[in-house]
C-alpha cells in the first residue's frame, strides 16, 4: 500500500503522526510529512486508521500492489 | 426546544440538553434558523459543517467567529481574518505550537499537575475545576505565553467576564475586552524594552505580516484571542472529561489501567464533551444548503458539537467510547482555522487526566447537579476502589445506530494556497507513558 499526504489539505492536526509515526511524520511548523511511501505490511491497519481519523481526508491510501508486492505472501 | 429550532442557544443552560436537541435537529431540522443573537442559521449535520469550513471564500469569519462576540472591538487575530492574510498571523506562531515544541513541555506539564493535586491532598471533597482543571492551563499557558504569574487573577476575571459574561451582561464584557487589550498593549511596551525572549509573546514581537511588525492593536488583538482559548478550552476540556469518569467507574479503571488508551479516550472526550460547540461565519453570497436558501451576509453557526456527534459518521454517536478507533471528530475545527492550539490542548488534557488518575484512582461526583459543560465547581469526593460501583452510568445515554466509514466520502471544494511548508526531521512519537 502507497501513502501520500495531500499538502493543501493538511492543516496539521497531526492525528495521523500520533496514530503512526513509522509513516507519517511532522514539519516544524506542524504539518504532516510521508516518512514510508510504502507502507509495510504490518503497519497497513495503522496507517488505514491515520486515513480514517483524519479530519480534513488529506491522506490517500493506494491499495494498487506496489513494488514490493509479492514479497509478503 | 422546538423542532424548528427558531429559539436555539448553545450558551449557558441551553447546554445542558444540547445533545438532545443536537440529535433533534439532526433528525427534523439539519439546517435551521434561530431568531437569537440577531439572527443565525446553524447547521447540524457533520458533512454539511465540514463542507462550509472547507469553503472559506464564501463562508467567511470577517464578522467574526465567535457568536455572540467577546466584546472586543476589532477582529480577533487569527480568529476572524479569512485566508490569506490568516496564514501570515498563523505562521508565526506554527512554530511555537508544532509537536514537538509541545512534547518538550510536557514534564512540566506533568510536574505543575502534579503539585497540584499535592495541594488537595488532605482533602476528601475537592474541587477538580476550580483547583485543578482551570489552574493546569493557566500556569501552562501563560509560563508558554511568557505571562506573569502576578497577573493569573487578572486573567481568570477576564475570561469569565468575556466567554461567560457576554451572554449575561455583553455591556461588561465590552469593558472587560477593553481592560484586556489596554493589559496587552502596556505588555508590549514593557517588553519591547527586555532583551528578546522566544515565547510565544516574543513570537508576535518579531513575526511579520506583509513584511512589516504587528501593530500594537494587532498585537493586543491576538493576545486577546491567544488568552480566551488557552485557559478556557483546555479547563472546561479537563473538567468535562473529569465530569464523565467521575460517573463510569470502568472507563475510569480502564485508564488507570490502561494508560495507552489515553490518546484515544482524549480524543473521545473532545468529541462529546468539547468546549466549542459551535462557531460562526458570514456568507459572503447566497447558497443553497438542504433545499434551503441562505442569503448573502446572514450568520451561520456550525455546530461542531452536533457534527461530532452525527449518527451518519460515528457509531454510537452519543455514547463516549473512550477506544472508539475511527474518530475524525471536529472538536478543533478543520480547514484553514484549525485550532492553532490544539497540540497543546490535547496535551494539556491527556496529562492532566493521566496524573490525577495515578493519584486518585477512584472518586465520585459530591454534587449529582453540576452541569457537564463550563468552568463552574466540580466537587469530587475521593472513594475507595469498590465504594464508586455505585457510582455508574448516571448518564448513560441512548446509543445510534449507522455509520459509514470515514475514509469514503467524497471529497469537498478547495481551499486556498497554504504557504511554504519546509520538512523538517525532528520530533518522536510521544507514548502515554502512564505515571502510575
Amino acid at each position: 500500500m502507497k501513502v501520500s499526504v495531500d499538502p493543501e489539505r493538511c492543516q496539521g492536526h497531526n492525528r495521523c503522526h500520533v496514530l503512526v509515526s513509522e509513516v507519517f511524520d511532522v514539519d516544524e511548523l506542524g504539518f504532516a510529512v510521508v516518512v514510508t511511501e510504502h507502507v509495510p505490511d504490518h503497519l497497513v491497519s495503522r496507517a488505514l486508521e491515520a486515513v480514517r481519523n483524519c479530519p480534513e481526508r488529506a491522506i490517500t491510501a493506494d491499495l494498487e500492489p506496489s513494488d514490493d508486492a509479492g514479497q509478503h505472501p | 426546544m422546538s423542532a424548528s429550532g427558531e429559539n436555539f442557544g448553545h450558551h449557558g443552560s441551553d447546554l445542558d440538553s444540547i445533545f438532545s436537541t443536537y440529535r433533534e435537529l439532526r433528525a427534523t431540522c439539519p439546517v435551521g434558523r434561530s431568531q437569537r443573537y440577531g439572527g443565525f442559521w446553524f447547521f447540524t449535520r457533520y458533512d454539511d459543517i465540514w463542507a462550509a469550513e472547507q469553503n472559506p471564500g464564501v463562508f467567511s469569519v470577517e464578522q467574526g467567529m465567535l457568536l455572540p462576540s467577546l466584546g472586543n472591538e476589532r477582529p480577533l487575530i487569527p480568529l476572524d481574518i479569512d485566508p490569506p492574510s490568516l496564514q501570515q498571523y498563523r505562521r508565526m506562531l506554527l512554530p511555537a505550537f508544532a509537536p514537538a515544541r509541545i512534547e518538550r513541555l510536557e514534564p512540566f506539564v506533568r510536574d505543575v499537575a502534579g503539585s497540584l493535586i499535592e495541594g488537595f491532598a488532605g482533602e476528601d471533597v475537592f474541587d477538580a475545576s476550580l483547583s485543578y482543571a482551570r489552574i493546569l492551563p493557566l500556569i501552562v499557558f501563560s509560563e508558554m505565553a511568557g505571562l506573569p504569574r502576578s497577573d493569573y487573577d487578572c486573567f481568570q476575571e477576564w475570561v469569565e467576564r468575556t466567554m461567560y459574561g457576554r451572554t449575561e451582561d455583553p455591556a461588561d464584557a465590552v469593558r472587560a475586552a477593553k481592560e484586556v487589550c489596554a493589559y496587552f498593549r502596556e505588555l508590549r511596551r514593557r517588553r519591547l524594552d527586555e532583551p528578546a525572549r522566544d515565547d510565544l509573546v516574543g513570537c508576535l514581537l518579531s513575526g511579520r505580516v506583509d513584511g512589516r511588525l504587528l501593530s500594537e492593536d494587532e498585537f493586543a488583538d491576538y493576545c486577546f484571542l491567544l488568552l480566551v482559548a488557552g485557559l478556557e478550552t483546555s479547563a472546561w476540556s479537563i473538567r468535562s472529561a473529569l465530569w464523565h469518569l467521575a460517573q463510569h467507574p470502568q472507563d475510569r479503571r480502564r485508564l488507570v489501567s490502561q494508560p495507552e488508551l489515553m490518546v484515544k479516550a482524549t480524543e473521545e472526550f473532545l468529541r462529546c464533551l468539547a468546549p466549542v460547540q459551535g462557531m460562526a461565519r458570514t456568507l459572503k453570497r447566497d447558497v443553497e444548503v438542504r433545499g434551503q436558501l441562505l442569503g448573502a451576509g446572514d450568520r451561520v453557526l456550525l455546530l461542531l458539537g452536533s457534527g461530532n456527534r452525527d449518527e451518519d459518521v460515528f457509531t454510537d454517536a452519543d455514547d463516549v467510547v473512550i477506544d472508539r478507533v475511527d474518530n475524525p471528530h471536529l472538536a478543533f475545527g478543520i480547514g484553514a482555522h484549525r485550532c492553532l492550539g490544539s497540540n497543546l490542548g490535547r496535551r494539556e488534557v491527556r496529562i492532566g487526566l493521566e496524573v490525577l488518575l495515578s493519584r486518585i484512582p477512584e472518586f465520585e461526583l459530591a454534587d449529582s447537579d453540576v452541569p457537564w459543560w463550563g468552568l463552574g465547581p466540580l466537587p469530587l469526593r475521593r472513594c475507595e476502589g469498590a465504594g464508586s460501583q455505585r457510582g455508574g452510568a448516571a448518564s448513560t445515554r441512548s446509543a445510534a445506530t449507522t455509520r459509514s466509514a470515514a475514509s469514503t466520502r467524497s471529497a469537498a471544494p478547495t481551499r486556498s494556497a497554504a504557504p511554504t511548508r519546509s520538512a523538517a526531521p525532528t520530533r518522536s512519537a510521544a507514548p502515554a507513558g502512564g505515571v502510575v
